[in-house]
């Protein structure tokens, strides 16, 4: 072989079935953190990172996601037998097939090795949670495997430091002397020439040479878990299940406020004395004024919330890494099927209280076509983190700090809020199924993982990631459009003799006062009709924005004030009721709208999305303002 | 006066910033190769092409997860 060849990267795919841990292993071996989670359809395309073998050479890695057969049913599984294959234009066919199996159930993840080994690649096996395995008394002979398989097989403990060193060895380019040998065209004519499309094999000659396999290994089945079982039975009971489920959310948002208020106030009172720092001790003008009212009273107001947004995602990623999630999925699903969604709509649904961009993408692992889009149409209803600003300033504002019995009302109010962003995706995909006809329920196939516990650095990882990404976005998108609000706010300047605020004579105030005409029906002011505008960049910009709008409105002794203050001595509560309704429902992300256009590859479907989404968020404002005026 | 031209600039690096961050991923593509393209006719830039300004384009090639800031795979630390 000659020189430039051996220098050309090595392709790596990691291939198995869903939740076998190859997204943990990609972790390892490439430094990633990609999320890992104990349910399945985590992983909705390829993802590539890198490491440097010993050699010097570079490894790319292909994390793909999880399929039971190259025979493909689903968007995400026909990417994995796609890149296989050979048959993704920009990615030929790996020089290395990492298949990764479940050794606790390992019948179904060997069934799909033998799949892959047909069509001819290279191949290691990796036997993942083999720690389990032993533990659960699953007896595997692995030189015997070896031998049987063809293929060197490596047993695995992906989410622990040095549980995947056996593999690093085995993909050591010196050590695979098969895949340095070949170019990565020849190996994709290997696969046309020699491999057989593994969709043309007999079902029953593999499931034959399974038991043939399992039978020459001296397999064991895993030991039935007693305590599992009875847990199982409390959480998959449709009424008991159900009344769990509703309980542990109910918890999570009680925690959310309740545990978060040190915090935020700390936070907060951390910005008002930066804030007023700034101002006594820089001369007046605007550097004085883009500081104070620009970026520490617009990005402050929004920073506030973190600890919110840390508390709600621990508990989600504690649910995740537990195995209680598919489980809620299979309770939910036959009210799912109801209202017209699929039962695999339920993790895309679940992703989407992150962020909907997820959300949306993993809808991928929905077969029907029609089910998938009424799952992206509805996504976005979800309330997703970047809401969280909003309505933790609304509540904290007008919810008072008290407790109804056991229960903190903040956090009853927050429930309420969720719970409205999921019975009204219910209700729109209801809706929409009316108007696409009657369909064949295609019933929820979801393979439910062991519980286990979590696992702490995943956690920390996690979290980490979360904050991270909102500390960013504040710093970053935030940051910027609230400087560019702020030249907005100030110019131009009042003419000599004005009496009212400055911002009343600036751009945004015009503008704002342009806007209330149209918003002055569902009871918003000028200030919230301004802060809509850069809140279409993302929902959380929004709080941002009356930061910044009302710290330039100010005159005066309320210089420094707080946000939270401002808005609950200057806001009727229906006003504040009618933001809240109008936020369960506006599709104010263009990100979200841009990811839609992408997957169902038509501008149609975010329009609808955008116009349905902005009526209903209109009307249901307009109502909530109407009804809670003619109350109070 | 320093305190205006203080603001000026960092008015503009919002105003760049925010337009490059809010623009639709196939034109941030075509920009980043359009520069890639001028980048590449200057031998002096060949590093911050390789480091900088090649996992950008790889990144601006998706959209959600593939485009996202926490999604960036990073190499480990030491090679094994």
């Amino acid at each position: 072989m000659d020189a430039a060849v051996s220098t050309l990267p090595l392709r790596l795919a990691l291939v198995g079935v869903p939740n076998c841990g190859k997204t943990a292993l990609f972790n390892r071996l490439t430094g990633s953190r990609q999320k890992v989670a104990n349910y399945p359809g985590v992983t909705v395309e390829r993802r590539e990172g890198e490491r440097t073998a010993s050699d010097g050479r570079t490894l790319r890695v292909l994390d793909l996601p999880g399929t039971y057969s190259l025979k493909p049913t689903t968007l995400d599984e026909a990417i994995t037998r796609d890149v296989l294959l050979g048959r993704v234009a920009d990615a030929p066919a790996p020089d290395l097939v990492i298949c990764v199996v479940d050794a606790v159930h390992l019948p179904i993840g060997l069934r799909l090795a033998l799949e892959v080994k047909r069509v001819g690649l290279p191949m290691v096996l990796a036997l993942n949670r083999m720690d389990v395995a032993r533990r659960r008394g699953v007896k595997i002979d692995v030189a015997r495997l070896s031998a049987e398989l063809g293929v060197p097989v490596l047993p695995t403990v992906a989410v622990k430091r040095g549980g995947a060193d056996a593999l690093i060895e085995a993909i050591e380019p010196t050590r695979w002397p098969a895949a340095r040998s070949v170019v990565a065209g020849q190996v994709a004519a290997q696969v046309t020439t020699n491999g057989r499309d593994p969709r043309g094999e007999d079902a029953e000659q593999t499931q034959a040479d399974l038991r043939g396999v399992l039978s020459a290994i001296g397999y064991s089945p895993p030991v039935e878990n007693h305590w599992a079982a009875r847990v199982d039975a409390l959480l998959l009971h449709p009424l008991a299940g159900i009344l769990v489920l509703g309980v542990v959310m109910f918890l999570i948002f009680q925690a959310v406020f309740s545990w978060a208020a040190p915090l935020m106030d700390g936070i907060d009172s951390g910005m008002a004395a930066l804030g007023g720092w700034v101002k006594a001790h820089m001369s007046e003008g605007p550097m004085a004024s883009l500081l104070a009212d620009g970026v520490i009273a617009g990005a402050g107001a929004v920073l506030v919330f973190l600890p919110q947004i840390v508390i709600l995602f621990f508990f989600i990623l504690v649910l995740e890494d537990s195995g209680y999630l598919p489980r809620a999925a299979y309770l939910l699903d036959r009210l799912m099927g109801w209202v017209g969604l699929s039962g695999r709509a339920f993790i895309p649904l679940l992703s989407s209280h992150a962020c909907a961009i997820p959300g949306v993408m993993a809808t991928r692992t929905i077969p029907s076509w029609r089910d998938r889009l009424t799952t992206i149409m509805v996504a976005p209803l979800m309330t997703c983190s970047a809401r969280l600003p909003v309505y933790g300033l609304l509540i904290a504002a007008f919810i008072p700090r008290e407790a109804i019995g056991p229960f903190n009302l903040q956090g009853l109010v927050l429930f309420a809020l969720y719970a409205a962003g999921i019975v009204s995706s219910f209700a729109v995909a209801f809706v929409m199924k009316q108007f696409a006809g009657t369909r064949r329920y295609s019933p929820l196939m979801l393979e439910l993982p062991d519980f286990q516990w979590p696992n702490l650095p995943n956690l920390l990882l996690g979290l980490w990631e979360r904050v991270r990404i909102f500390v960013s976005r504040v710093g970053g998108i935030i940051l910027a459009l609230m400087i560019l609000l702020w030249v907005l706010a100030a110019y131009p300047e009042p003419p000599p003799g004005a009496t009212g605020p400055a911002i009343q004579y600036s751009f945004a105030g015009k503008l704002g006062a342009l806007l209330q005409q149209l918003f002055e029906p569902i009871g918003f002011n000028w200030q919230i009709s301004i802060a809509l505008v850069p809140g279409l960049a993302a929902r959380e910009v929004a709080v941002g924005a009356l930061g910044t709008v009302y710290a330039m409105s100010a005159t005066g002794d309320d210089l420094t004030a707080q946000l939270e203050p401002v808005i609950a001595s200057g806001w009727s509560l229906a006003t504040a009721c009618s933001l809240l309704a109008w936020y369960v429902f506006a599709p104010q992300c263009l990100s979200t709208l841009a990811v839609v256009k992408r997957e169902t590859n038509s501008w149609r479907y975010p329009i609808i999305m955008a116009g349905y989404l902005f009526a209903l968020a209109y009307l249901a404002a307009f109502v909530t303002y109407r009804a809670v005026a003619a109350w109070s | 006066m320093l305190q205006q031209a203080l603001v000026a600039v960092f008015v503009l690096a919002a105003a760049v910033f925010t337009s490059w961050k809010l623009m639709p991923a196939r034109w941030r593509l075509r920009s980043l190769l359009g520069i890639d393209a001028w980048a590449a006719k200057h031998p002096q830039l060949g590093g911050w092409r390789e480091r900088a300004l090649k996992p950008r384009i790889a990144r601006a090639g998706g959209i959600g997860c593939d485009g996202c800031a926490a999604n960036t795979p990073r190499p480990p630390r030491s090679p094994r």
